[in-house]
Parts: structure tokens; sequence; C-alpha cells
């Protein structure tokens, strides 16, 4: 093992965010009280409560799971492809670095993204509206894993895509609408029979639930499935991705 | 005795149809200065990308002091430093830091890697441009720090890709003089140029590259006169001999009093024609000689110029 190359690749992946956090910290947070202001001020006048959670209450835990895991997601995705475009990827590929330190070092440089982004509007939602979190153990392992999972899977994506417009076509066409479609602005009670069977097919419903319950202690779901959920989606994301870094694939030829 | 630096045997690789390498077969001592000649998509960056791990071979081997550059991966690229003919584009980092986060990739520690990227910085004449980013600097600067980032590990062997390509004539005597104090501490190079004259000045052996074969492999100097040839123009005082029978095993011509040569090797050639003058009584107003060079061998080889 390169501890030392591995530790300068975590680094430069997590100074790489931190160097343009106006990009890839501030707008998730400026997006998120956005909400907050918005749906405490509108909607919530006419949604009062949902389980027994008021409204806005209600959507914070589904927004700090978008947050985490798009931040996740695009952190890894976005630096793959710029390396491969901007002819950096071969100062990696020709350094005594195997293809299992590459992907850890750059799926930890997306968790710590994912985290920063999830706690932040973790804290927003505390500070804004008073949150209680219920199970804070339970809610911060719950962020961890699903960053760790969208960092992977970003990693995945970023791997495989040759462009920038085969990137954008699938978080806009998969991700942002499975995270809607998740429930982090409704119970799935609230839909029809068929589209709440849909959701069950919906990774990100399990992991919205899953950090509700921690925050709220309300779920559509039973939460040991969502961790279920979140470590099979975890552990299979990272299997992936190291495994097309170490075959070379779509990044050698 | 000790393994080579480099040692590529029957290395073949195909992009589709396309045989980029047709066994390709190439030896490089140690502390050796060498230098691989082709024209565009010749199967040099291919050659390099290959021992350095950026490209699969299909078929051959490649071994960097002995050991295979795909099995034994983090001893033979810990030994590599390369240069590669495009530029990387990072504009989140100044350029001191790109270094350092180079030497951490070969396990470099931050305080171990200080001295070596101080010194790379100020021979290099990047020291006051440390805290820029890649796009403020210049294609001259861009390329030696190209050059500083091969080096910041202080690897044993050298891969220059295209090291001098579009800088000027002073950087590029610049870079060149400091190729050869690299050279002399001992270093290996292997160099890919456009540029015969750069091949010629520096390096001890060169090969010649064309659709994915080597031509041609040995010292310059052989080489030209293997393969080129040189010109000796005498002018004569007196054409009044039959000079034909001082000079049947040379090929000449005579034009007026002007006589001209085409030899070999015009070192050893010249004594013995000024003998034969100086036996038929013929007076020498004035000697010009020609050298050949690598680029008569390369053109006698591929039939086509370097940049064609």
């Amino acid at each position: 093992m390169n501890w030392v190359g591995f530790n300068t690749l975590i680094l430069r992946e997590v100074g790489r965010f931190f160097s343009v956090y106006r990009q890839t910290v501030l707008p998730g947070l400026i997006t998120s009280g956005l909400y907050i202001a918005i749906f405490g001020f509108t909607l919530e006048q006419r949604i009062s409560e949902i389980q027994g959670v008021p409204y806005t209450l209600f959507i914070l835990p589904g927004l700090i799971m978008m947050n985490t895991l798009t931040n996740a997601t695009s952190n890894t995705s976005s630096s793959m492809l710029q390396m491969k475009l901007l002819q950096q990827l071969p100062d990696l590929l020709t350094a005594p670095l195997s293809g299992f330190e590459i992907s850890i070092a750059y799926i930890i440089g997306g968790a710590v993204r994912g985290m920063v982004n999830g706690v932040l509007v973790l804290l927003l939602g505390m500070a804004l509206i008073g949150m209680p979190v219920k199970d804070p153990l339970g809610t911060i392992i719950f962020i961890f894993l699903v960053s760790w999972a969208f960092s992977s899977m970003g990693l995945l994506l970023g791997q495989l895509a040759e462009s920038w417009d085969q990137l954008a076509m699938m978080q806009n066409f998969f991700l942002t609408p499975l995270s809607f479609l998740g429930g982090i602005f409704y119970s799935i009670k609230m839909l029809p029979e068929w589209a709440q069977t849909l959701s069950f097919i919906n990774p990100i419903y399990y992991m919205i639930n899953g950090i509700r319950y921690t925050i709220l202690g309300v779920s559509d779901s039973p939460v040991s499935i969502s961790y279920t959920m979140a470590i099979i989606l975890t552990i299979s994301f990272t299997m992936s991705s190291i495994f097309l870094m170490q075959s070379g694939k779509k990044i050698k030829q | 005795m000790s393994s080579p630096a480099i040692e590529i045997k029957g290395l073949t690789k195909s992009y589709g149809n396309v045989h980029a390498l047709n066994g390709v077969d190439i030896k490089i001592n140690e502390g050796e200065f060498f230098g691989l000649l082709g024209p565009n998509g010749a199967g040099k960056t291919t050659t390099i990308n290959i021992l350095t791990g950026l490209v699969f071979r299909d078929k051959g081997s490649t071994e960097v002091f002995g050991k295979d550059t795909v099995n034994d991966y983090r001893f033979t690229r810990s030994k590599i430093g390369i240069a590669a003919q495009e530029f990387s584009v990072d504009w989140f980092f100044p350029i001191e830091k790109l270094l350092f986060f180079q030497a951490g990739y070969y396990g470099i520690r931050k305080k171990d890697a200080k001295p070596t990227i101080d010194k790379l910085l100020a021979r290099l004449g990047l020291e006051k441009k440390k805290d820029a980013r890649l796009r403020q600097l210049s294609g001259g600067m861009k390329r030696r720090f190209q050059l500083a980032k091969a080096l910041v590990h202080d690897p044993d062997i050298i891969i220059l890709d295209e090291p001098t390509a579009g800088v000027d004539v002073e950087l590029r005597r610049d870079l060149w003089q400091y190729l050869r104090d690299l050279h002399s501490k001992g270093k290996t190079i292997l160099l890919t140029t456009h540029y015969i004259e750069e091949a010629e000045l520096l390096c001890e052996n060169v090969a010649i590259i064309d659709e994915g074969k080597i031509l041609k492999e040995g010292p310059p100097k052989i080489l030209t006169q293997e393969l080129g040839t040189a010109g000796i123009s005498i002018n004569i005082g007196n054409t009044n001999q039959k000079l034909d029978s001082y000079f049947s095993e040379y090929t000449y011509t005579i034009e007026k009093n002007r006589l001209h040569f085409s030899v070999k090797d015009p070192d050893k050639a010249l004594p013995k024609i000024i003998k034969k003058l100086s036996e038929a009584d013929i007076h020498i107003n004035s000697i010009d000689s020609s050298r050949s060079s690598l680029e008569d061998v390369f053109l006698n080889l591929t039939g086509k110029g370097i940049n064609e």
C-alpha cells in the first residue's frame, strides 16, 4: 500500500472542492435555506402536518439527503471526468498507485463533500427551525453511508462518461428525478397505490426514509430496510467502481 | 551483469484495425541517452505509454531494470519520470502545490519533497511563478513545469516525449543543457523528438521508428556513416591530369575547377583524397565539406522526411 500517495490523493480531492467552496458548499446551504423559507411560509399553511410532523420539519431530512447524495456524486464524477478530459489522469496512472488506492481516495474525497454538505444542512435546520434530532449517531451514520455510496456511484459515472453532456444526462435524467420521487416533499402514503409500488424500487426512497426516521422518528418504511439498502448500495457501488478502475476500461487504451 | 534500464521485446499494439506497434524491440542501458525518432503516428508515444502504464500492450514484454511493467508496476513506475507531450490542465492549485502532489503520489512526504521542489523551481526558472496557476503560464513555462513534474521524485529513468516542441530557440538550448547535466549525473534518458538536430546533439543511441517498427538502431555517428552520405568539395588549381586513375574507387564529379566527392565518412576520406591530389601534383585552393546527418539516414530508411 502506497500510504503517502493515497493520503496525497485524498488531500487533493478534498482540497479541490474546498478551493471552490462557492460552487461546492454554499449552494446547497442557500438552496436548503430557500426551501425552508418558502415551504415554511407558504406550503405549511396548506399542509400543516404529515405523520404528525410539521411540514417544514418533515421535508428537512429529505433535503439533507438530497444535498448529501448530489454533492457526493458530483464530486467524484466531475473530478474524474475533468481528470480525463484535461489530461490530468496520466499523472495518477503513471504513478505507483493501485486502482484500489486511487478509487478509495476518490471515494473518500466525495464522501467528505457529501458529509460536509449534509451536516451543514442538518445544522441549518437545527438553527433555523429548531429541528430536533432523535438519534444523532444514526443520523451521522446514515449521512456517512449515503455519502460513501453515492460518491462511489459518482466515481463509476465519471469513469464511464466521455463528455460533460453524458454526465449531465445521467445526473439530470436519473439522479435528480429519483431524489424528488423518493419522497423528499411527501409521504408515499399520499400517492396512489401504483406510484407507491414504484417508489419501492427507488433506492433513494429508502435513504430519505432512513434519515427521516433517525431525525424525526417517523418513516414510510422500516429503518432496518433503509440501513440494509444503504449498506448494499455502499458495497455494490464501491466494488463496481474499484473493479472498473482496476480493469482500466474507459480510462486506459 | 545488471539488467538494462529499459528492455522492450516484440511489443505489439493495435487499435481496432490500426497496427500501432508491430514488434518493437528496444534495449536501453543504465545511464544511456537514447532517442526514439519517428514521424507522427510512428508509434513513439504508444511505446512510451505502454512502458508507463497508460496503454495496454497486446503482445511482447516491457521491462524496467529487469521487472515487468505490468506485474511489478509499483517498482517500475517509481523508477520512471515522464514529461508528456500534452500539457495537463489543473486550475485548482498553484504549480508548487501540484509538484507536492506529484511527489506525494510517488510516496514522498511534503517535508522530504521540499528541497527537490525548491531546486527544480529555481533551476527551471519557475521560482517567481510558484504561486501561479497553470493557465497563467506561457507555453515555454508549461513545458518546463512538465519537466519539473517528471523530476520531482528523482527518477533513475527520465522519459521525455517531445520535450522541446513549441519552445523558442533560447529555451530549447537551455533545456538541452539541463538534459546533458542530468545525463552526466547518471540518469537514463529516453527522448522522442521530431528535431533530428536534438537527437544528434544529445543522444548516444537512437532508434528510427516508422509504422510501428524499429528500422534501424545505433549511435547517430555510426548510422550516418553507414547510411548517410557526405560531400567533400575541393577547388583545384589545374585540371589537366587524368583523375580517373587516381580516384577510381570514389564517386565524384568535376565541374570547371571544382571536384565534388560523395563519401560515407569524410573524416577518413579527406586525408586520402588530399594525398592522391598531391600525388597527381594538383594544387588545392580550398576544401569544403558537408557532413551527412541523421536526416539523410531517416530519409534513406523511410523514404520520407520526419515531419511528413
